[in-house]
C-alpha cells in the first residue's frame, strides 16, 4: 500500500518537474516578462513541493496509525471484558486480534476476540482509506499552491536552495542524532549495571569472571548473592590485557609505519611511490576477521613450536601472536598518515637545512621529524585507539580466559573479546552479565573517544603551524 | 680591483627538456656584492643555486660546464657537497627558519659540522652570528623562544646568522627582502652593507632601487642568457645593451 503511494509520488514529481518547465517557459515567451529563475527550477520547485510534504504526511501517518489502532482495540477489548490487567496481556490480545484478522489463528475464538477481529478489521479498512484521501488532498493541496506561486513568477531558486539547505540539516541531524541515541543507551545500561555492582569494585577489581555473575534479575538480587559476584567483574585485567597487546601491536607498528612513512616521503622515486602507496594501504583494506585465522592457525602455532623447540611454554593463544598480527594490520595507519604529515612540511625548511651543509638524513632527523613530531604522534594516538578497538584478531588469536600477565607468550583477553563472549548466544538482558558488556563498550567507548580528541587536537596545532 | 673569488664557464643548465640557463660566463669578485637582476623566470635564483649546489636537490636538473670557487672546480662529482655548503651559504626567498628555538636555529649547522665541541664555544658561536646579523640586542634575552615566533625581518637575519654560523666565505641571498616591509628590507640591506666586509655576497633582486643601494657589480639575466655584466654605477646609468636599458628604465619585466 504504502509502496504504492510513493511510486505515485515519484510519477507524480516527474511530471510535475516537466510540466513546471515548460510551463514558465511558455509562461515567460508569452507574457515577454524575464524570469525570477532558471525554467528547470520551477521544476524542481514543484517536485519539491508535490514530494516533501506527502512524504512526511506518509511516513508520520506510518508511525502512528499502528499505535492508535492498537490502543482503541485494546480499549474496546476492556470494555467488553477482556481480561486484561498488565502490558504483557494486553500485547497478547492484540496479537491474537490481529492473527484472526489476517486468518492466522488456530485457537479457541471467544466472542470477545471475534467481535474485536471485526472492530480490527473495519479500523484498518477505515485507516487505510482516509489515509488514501488525506495523502491525496495534502498533494493536491501543494501542487496548487506552489502553481500559484509559479504563476506570480517567485524567486523559486531561492526557495529551493532553502529546502535544499533544509534537507541537508535534516540529514546531518540524523546521523547526530543515532550517534548521541548510541551513547544514550550505553550510558544507561551502564548506569543499570553500576547500581548492582560497585564502581570501584568494577573499575579497580583484579578478577574478572562474569560466568559467576548467573543471576536471573539484577533487581531482586539478594545480599548473599551480591557478595558472590560482586569481585567477578574487575576490570583492572581487561584493560591490562587490552594495553598489552595494543603495546606489542605498537612495537611492531611505529617502527616500521613511521620508517615506511619516512622512505615513501623523503626517498621513494615518484614512481615507487605511486605503486607501493597502494600496496601498503591494501593492509589496511584485509577484512580483520583474516587477519585473525592467520594470527590463530599459522602464527600462534608457530610461535608454539618455536617456543617449545627453545624450551620455553607457549600457549597456542598468546598475546604474542594478536599482538604482532594487529601491529602488521596496523602499519598502513601510521605510514600513509606520517607520509602524509611528512609530505606537508615545507621544501623551505629543507631547503634551509641542506643549505648549511646537511645531509639527507641529518635534515630529516632534526629538522623535518621534529616539524612533522605533532601530526606523527597523532597518527599513533589513531593507530592506538584503532589496536584497542581492534575485536576479530583478538577474540581468535587472545585467549579468552582473563589472566592478569606480563607474559607475552601466555594467553590473555580484552575487553573487546569480553563483549563479545557475554554476548553471544541466549542472553538474559536482565542480567549483571549482560548489562557488564555496556559497561565494558561505555569505558572503551570513553577511552577511545580521550585517544581520539588527543590526535586531533595534536594533528591539529600541527596544521595551523604552516597553513 | 679585487679578486676574482667565484666564476662561472658556459654554465648550461636544464629542468629536464627545458633549458634554463645558456652559456653563462660571470665572474664574481671577493668581499664585494654583486646584483643579479632581470624578469621573472630568467634564471637568477637557478644560477645562484649553481654556485651551492642546491639544484641537486631537484632530481630533473641537470648543470654542464664550469663553476671556479678559488681556482676549485666546485660542479664536479667528486666534490664534497657538505664542505661546499659549509663555505657557501643560503638565505632564501621567504624567511625559513626552524620551528626550533632561536639558539638551536644558529647551532644548528656548527654541530652539523662538528663545530662547537663545548657549550661555551657554542654560545660564543651563537652569539657572535647574531651579532653580525645584527639581532643580538633584540633576541639575547629570549635565545630559547621558538625562532618561528619573531617577526618576519627578524626571521630573516635569524636565517642570515644562520648561514654566518657555519663562518662561510660567499653567501647567496635569494630575494632576501622580497616578502618583508621598507624598514625591515632597510636593516636588511644596511647589514649587507656590514657583511661584505668580510664575505663574497651574491643578491638576486627584483628591486633596481635595492640593487644600487647595495651592489657594485650587476648582473642582468634575460631567459637564461646573462646579457649584460659591469659595474653597477654604469649598468644603471649608462649600459652598453638596449635590453638592459630597457629593462632598467622598466619597459619591460
Amino acid at each position: 500500500m504504502n509502496f504504492a503511494l510513493i511510486f505515485l509520488i515519484i510519477i507524480f514529481s516527474i511530471s510535475l518537474f516537466f510540466y513546471g518547465k515548460s510551463k514558465t517557459r511558455s509562461l515567460a515567451l508569452q507574457n515577454n516578462l524575464k524570469l525570477n529563475a532558471l525554467p528547470k527550477f520551477y521544476g524542481y520547485y514543484l517536485v519539491l513541493w508535490c514530494s516533501i510534504p506527502s512524504l512526511v504526511f506518509l511516513l508520520i501517518w506510518t508511525l502512528f496509525e499502528p499505535i492508535i489502532i492498537k490502543s482503541i482495540i485494546i480499549d474496546n477489548a476492556a470494555k467488553l471484558g477482556a481480561n486484561i490487567s498488565d502490558k504483557n496481556e494486553a500485547n497478547l490480545i492484540y496479537e491474537k486480534i490481529k492473527a484472526i484478522h489476517l486468518g492466522t489463528y488456530f485457537g479457541d475464538i471467544d466472542n470477545i476476540l471475534q467481535q474485536s477481529a471485526l472492530s480490527y478489521s473495519k479500523f484498518i479498512g477505515l485507516f487505510t482509506n482516509s489515509k488514501i484521501v488525506l495523502i491525496f488532498s495534502v498533494i493536491i493541496g501543494s501542487i496548487l499552491y506552489s502553481l500559484k506561486k509559479i504563476k506570480n513568477n517567485n524567486k523559486a531558486r531561492d526557495d529551493v536552495e532553502i529546502i535544499l539547505k533544509g534537507l541537508l540539516f535534516v540529514s546531518s541531524l540524523i546521523a547526530i542524532l543515532t550517534t548521541l541515541g548510541i551513547i544514550f543507551s550505553l550510558l544507561f545500561e551502564s548506569i543499570k549495571f553500576f547500581s548492582v555492582i560497585n564502581i570501584f569494585d568494577y573499575l579497580f577489581g583484579t578478577n574478572w569472571s562474569p560466568q559467576r555473575a548467573f543471576v536471573r534479575d539484577a533487581s531482586s538480587i539478594t545480599v548473599a548473592e551480591y557478595e558472590e559476584l560482586k569481585d567477578a567483574f574487575g576490570f583492572i585485567p581487561l584493560i591490562a590485557g587490552t594495553s598489552f597487546i595494543a603495546l606489542i601491536a605498537m612495537f611492531v607498528a611505529v617502527p616500521i609505519g613511521l620508517f615506511s612513512g619516512i622512505y615513501m616521503a623523503e626517498y621513494a622515486s615518484t614512481k615507487i611511490r605511486r605503486i607501493s602507496k597502494p600496496i601498503i594501504e591494501i593492509l589496511a583494506g584485509i577484512p580483520t576477521v583474516v587477519y585473525g585465522f592467520f594470527a590463530a592457525l599459522t602464527v600462534g602455532p608457530f610461535f608454539r613450536q618455536f617456543g617449545e623447540s627453545l624450551g620455553l611454554t607457549v600457549s597456542s593463544e598468546s598475546a604474542l601472536a594478536a599482538g604482532l598480527i594487529m601491529g602488521i594490520m596496523i602499519i598502513p595507519y601510521i605510514s600513509s598518515l606520517s607520509d602524509d604529515v611528512i609530505n606537508s612540511v615545507p621544501q623551505s625548511l629543507r631547503d634551509g637545512s641542506y643549505a648549511v651543509g646537511a645531509t639527507k638524513s641529518e635534515t630529516i632527523k632534526q629538522v623535518v621529524i621534529p616539524a612533522a613530531l605533532p601530526g606523527i604522534i597523532g597518527s599513533v594516538l589513531l593507530a592506538v585507539s584503532r589496536a584497542i578497538g581492534e575485536t576479530m584478531i583478538v577474540v581468535m588469536a587472545a585467549g579468552l580466559a582473563a589472566n592478569l600477565t606480563i607474559n607475552p607468550l601466555e594467553s590473555t583477553t580484552t575487553i573487546t573479546t569480553q563483549i563479545v563472549m557475554i554476548l553471544v548466544g541466549d542472553q538474559e538482558f536482565d542480567s549483571p552479565k549482560t548489562q557488564s558488556a555496556f559497561a565494558l563498550g561505555l569505558t572503551l567507548f570513553i577511552a577511545t573517544l580521550i585517544l581520539n580528541y588527543v590526535a586531533q587536537r595534536a594533528v591539529k596545532k600541527y596544521r595551523e603551524k604552516y597553513d | 680591483m679585487s679578486d676574482i673569488k667565484i666564476k662561472s664557464k658556459n654554465l648550461n643548465v636544464y629542468y629536464g627538456n627545458k633549458q634554463a640557463l645558456f652559456d653563462v660566463n660571470l665572474d664574481l669578485n671577493e668581499k664585494e656584492v654583486t646584483a643579479l637582476i632581470g624578469p621573472s623566470g630568467c634564471g637568477k635564483s637557478t644560477f645562484i643555486r649553481c654556485i651551492n649546489r642546491m639544484n641537486d636537490v631537484i632530481d630533473i636538473c641537470k648543470v654542464t660546464g664550469n663553476i671556479e670557487i678559488d681556482g676549485i672546480e666546485i660542479n664536479s662529482k667528486e666534490l664534497d657537497v657538505v664542505s661546499l655548503r659549509e663555505r657557501v651559504g643560503m638565505v632564501f626567498q621567504k624567511p625559513n627558519p626552524f620551528p626550533k628555538s632561536i639558539y638551536d636555529n644558529i647551532s644548528y649547522g656548527p654541530k652539523i659540522h662538528g663545530k662547537g665541541e663545548s657549550k661555551n664555544e657554542l654560545d660564543e658561536i651563537v652569539e657572535n652570528s647574531l651579532r653580525k646579523a645584527a639581532l643580538w640586542e633584540e633576541v639575547k634575552d629570549r635565545l630559547n623562544e621558538p625562532g618561528t615566533g619573531l617577526s618576519g625581518g627578524q626571521q630573516q637575519r635569524l636565517c642570515i646568522a644562520r648561514a654566518i654560523s657555519v663562518n662561510p666565505e660567499v653567501i647567496l641571498m635569494d630575494e632576501p627582502c622580497s616578502a618583508l616591509d621598507p624598514i625591515a628590507t632597510a636593516k636588511i640591506e644596511e647589514l649587507i652593507d656590514e657583511l661584505k666586509k668580510t664575505y663574497t655576497i651574491v643578491i638576486v633582486t627584483h628591486s633596481m632601487a635595492q640593487a644600487v643601494r647595495v651592489s657594485q657589480k650587476t648582473g642582468f639575466f634575460h631567459l637564461g642568457k646573462l646579457i649584460e655584466v659591469g659595474k653597477t654605477e654604469k649598468i644603471f646609468k649608462n649600459p652598453d645593451n638596449k635590453m638592459t636599458q630597457d629593462y632598467i628604465t622598466g619597459r619591460f619585466g
